[in-house]
């Protein structure tokens, strides 16, 4: 089990290097650097020429990116250009709006995808499953931010009883802060549900036509304990998976939905520093996100070996 | 809308002394854009939301009234040379920045210094280039010198921007690179708490130099980049006024008997330069053709429903040159073929738009003007800071830009029109329109300057070297309940002087 973690873990390290290389090149791609960007109006060739050299950019791109990742790896993201933030700083203020979001909507999405992926298992092909997959379809087709402006005007312009926009640190009021992430979270999560459902629902139906739950219908086990203790963890592989791979949407989703409610998150981060040309966050934001994701992916794969011992013990 | 507003405030200043205002109570600004920071050196300019919140925790050397006139804020009085090129204002004495530290000469003097600066690197050193030296022979007198004549100095100070905002010395001096976040002025309100991206929290200055001010305990900022979202929140009552661009969201609130719009119209207009030294544009009449070509009221009609106002001159409503006639090329399209057919030739180019919905439609509705007279035009799709690059270098052949709202029009347009300036996009030279432009801008008499300018608008409409599309129009929306709005100057909302009924 030590060996397979371990293992895992090691990808971590060419996937980080090729994920903040790319970041590297795709950032010294764009068109208009940081130096035309914080010049503006004053951005003379000459003018720009010299502010290039001051920050390093005429650099070769090679050497450019060896020196931040020496300093990335001594822990050292540097500052924002633009505000002057310590880079991790600047991150970890964010990282838990963005966490936070991202556990609820994935919550929401498990809790209405789940059950709805059993019940059209069990009821494989009759009006229920019909139904529920025209609506997942639908459910799909369907862009976040038109839910997102649907909600608000429901539930914050009409009822009054939601916040539309805007943030409640955890500490500062619990209440405050739950009620800040229901919108945005049930936006985000309203996307991945179909998914979920879609991939239970074949797993399980495939499962439901194992011998060993005909042998237990035939030892006259109540259905539901067939259903949810017998059936579900086998069938629920690709369902794990899905919900790892899922932390990737969920982040690219995230930036809109932070945007759309204002969250002071990791996505919106993204954007300004983009939009500024702001390299220093971008890059560590990148670092972030894409440690988080292997980092979930690599608990999926340990999820496996536990959900499924002949993964654990390398038979199949 | 606003008119209305302004005439009644007016009364109710006149009718009650100041005292009579509530004190007390928060109001929240709900804003577009996320403020990266108050340090002229690390943000070069200040975004709309930048200069709104500058306009409540700094305060301009002078402030413009009703009218568009300057009157004392920091600076008390303020003489000029015969010449217009040395400026000398007196300093309201006895204030303090927030952290306790006086504002003097000398605290002028350090910013002005610190932005213009070359080693600095400071993009906002652009709109100081005018300034050869600033010298505080005093605690209370500076004196502005400066390289070409500026008449109207003193209103063109009063703008909310980043080179009106004095920071204190000490603080900028004790916290290097986080003085950007935390920026200390002499303002009604000084900085509480910051969480990036959701809020800066703003409370009233105990020891404000105007006792009478600020009236409210507390002012929050939040961005709200979602327009949609930001527009709700105003009906949710989370804000009490909000920045807005969105005419959907305009109308809707003139119809809404809970929300105020506030409006103004100022100088200046969206506008777009041909590069007169490539062909087709060498040539004026391929240039006069495609300025006939456009029908500006159906334009706003598509982009605004009909709200933006067309732009003939380079001056607008808020400005105070006014012309009889600024021989503005009407719409036609007959005599824009026409003059195609005079050419003689085919045209077909390139123009630059900014790559966002905004910048795309107002292209594709050119295109579609000019394909009816027979002219090819493809979009060239760029962001914003590739915009300004590719303008600055010349490698364009038309490109967008905007003449701001401003006191005066004599820097923008010496620096738009005046053979060989930088910012000339259109490298167009022509000695009668520089003798003008430099009459204009040293000249005192305001109805010289006035017929001086209508002239100039004439020759470059006439030349359709640049071509205006719309004026330049503000819009804040409210809660009635808010008081004191500041008009809308330069995109500013500026509530320093709000009150809450």
């Amino acid at each position: 089990m030590l060996g397979f973690a371990g293992r895992r873990l090691l990808y971590l390290v060419p996937v980080l290097i090729a994920v903040t290389l790319l970041t590297f090149l795709i950032a010294a791609l764009l068109p208009g650097d940081l130096a035309i960007a914080l010049l503006a109006d004053e951005a003379t060739p000459e003018k720009v020429a010299a502010l290039r050299h001051e920050m390093g950019f005429d650099e070769p791109l090679a050497w450019q990116y060896l020196h931040w990742l020496g300093s990335a790896l001594a822990g050292d993201f540097g500052r924002s250009f633009r505000t002057g933030e310590m880079v991790l700083s600047a991150i970890l203020q964010r990282l838990p709006v963005t966490l936070e979001l991202m556990l609820f909507a994935q919550l929401i999405a498990l809790a209405i995808g789940v059950p709805l992926g059993i019940l059209c298992a069990v009821r494989n092909g009759g009006a229920f499953d019909r139904l529920m997959t025209a609506i997942a379809f639908g459910k799909l087709s369907l862009p976040a931010y038109m839910l997102a402006i649907v909600l608000i005007y429901v539930f914050s312009v009409r009822l009054k009883l939601l916040p539309a926009t805007g943030y409640v640190p955890l500490n500062e009021d619990i209440v405050g802060n739950l009620r800040s992430f229901v919108l945005p979270a049930v936006t985000l999560g309203f996307g991945e549900w179909p998914v979920l459902m879609r991939v239970l629902r074949s797993d399980m139906i495939a499962t439901l036509q194992e011998d060993y739950i005909a042998m237990a219908r035939a030892k006259g086990l109540r259905p539901w304990r067939i259903l949810l203790v017998h059936a579900l963890k086998p069938s629920s592989l690709t369902l794990v998976t899905v919900t790892g791979i899922g932390i990737g949407r969920l982040i690219g989703g995230a930036v809109l939905v932070e945007t759309i409610f204002a969250l002071p998150g990791i996505g919106r981060l993204l954007i300004g520093a983009i939009n500024a040309r702001d390299f220093a966050i971008m890059q560590g934001v990148v670092l972030f996100v894409a440690t988080g994701f292997v980092l979930v992916n690599f608990v999926v794969d340990v999820l496996y070996g536990v959900l499924d011992p002949r993964i654990r013990h390398g038979r199949s | 809308m606003w008119r209305t507003a302004a005439a009644v405030l007016g009364l109710v200043l006149l009718a009650a002394p100041a005292a009579a205002q509530k004190q007390g109570g928060t109001a929240t600004l709900g804003l577009e854009l996320d403020i990266p920071g108050f340090d002229p050196l690390k943000v070069g300019v200040y975004d709309t939301a930048a200069r709104s919140a500058a306009a409540l925790m700094f305060d301009t050397l002078t402030r413009l009234d009703e009218e568009g006139a300057p009157q004392p804020k920091l600076a008390q009085s303020w003489t000029s040379s015969e010449d217009f090129k040395v400026w000398t204002f007196k300093l309201q004495s006895g204030v303090k920045f927030s952290d306790g530290t006086p504002f003097n000469a000398q605290a002028v003097k350090f910013n002005y210094d610190r932005m213009r600066d070359p080693n600095n690197h400071c993009s906002c050193a652009f709109y100081l280039s005018n300034i050869a030296q600033i010298e505080a022979p005093d605690e209370l007198t500076v004196i502005f010198r400066l390289r070409d004549p500026s008449v109207n100095m003193p209103a063109l100070v009063a703008a909310s921007v980043v080179t009106t905002a004095y920071h204190s010395p000490a603080a900028v001096e004790r916290l290097g690179a986080d003085y950007n976040r935390n920026p200390v002025g002499t303002g009604a309100f000084v900085l509480k708490s910051w969480v990036a991206g959701d809020r800066l929290v703003l409370e009233r200055n105990p020891n404000y130099w105007r006792p009478e001010y600020p009236r409210l305990d507390k002012v929050i900022l939040r961005p709200l980049p979602d327009a949609q979202a930001r527009f709700a929140s105003l009906e949710a009552s989370e804000t009490d006024i909000i920045w807005d661009d969105n005419f959907d969201n305009i109308e809707k609130a003139e119809k809404d008997k809970s929300l105020v719009v506030y409006e103004y119209t100022g100088s200046g207009a969206a506008v777009a330069a041909f590069n007169t030294k490539v062909a087709p544009f060498d040539d004026r009449r391929v240039r006069q053709a495609l300025v006939m070509a456009i029908d500006r009221k159906k334009m706003s009609q598509a982009i605004s429903n009909g709200r933006l106002r067309p732009a003939q001159d380079p001056y607008g409503a808020g400005s105070w040159v006014k012309c009889q006639d600024v021989g503005a090329l009407p719409y036609d399209p007959a005599k824009a073929k026409e003059l195609l057919e005079d050419y003689g030739k085919p045209v077909s180019f390139k123009m630059v738009v900014t790559a966002t919905p905004r910048g795309r439609m107002g292209g594709q509705i050119f295109q579609q003007f000019w394909k009816q007279i027979g002219v090819e035009m493809q979009l060239d799709q760029v962001d914003q800071t590739t915009v300004v690059t590719k303008a600055f270098k010349h490698d364009f052949e038309l490109t967008p830009w905007r003449i701001i709202d401003s006191a005066d029009p004599a820097a923008q347009m010496y620096a738009n029109f005046h053979t060989g300036s930088p910012v000339n996009l259109a490298q167009y030279s022509n000695p009668e329109l520089d003798q003008l432009l430099e009459h204009a801008r040293a000249t005192a008499d305001k109805t010289t300057r006035i017929k001086d300018y209508c002239e100039i608008a004439r020759i470059i409409n006439h030349e359709a070297v640049w071509f205006w599309t719309f004026q330049n129009t503000y819009y804040a929306i409210a809660k009635p309940k808010l008081k004191g709005v500041a008009k809308l100057y330069s995109d500013v909302i500026d509530i320093s002087e709000s009150w809450l009924e």
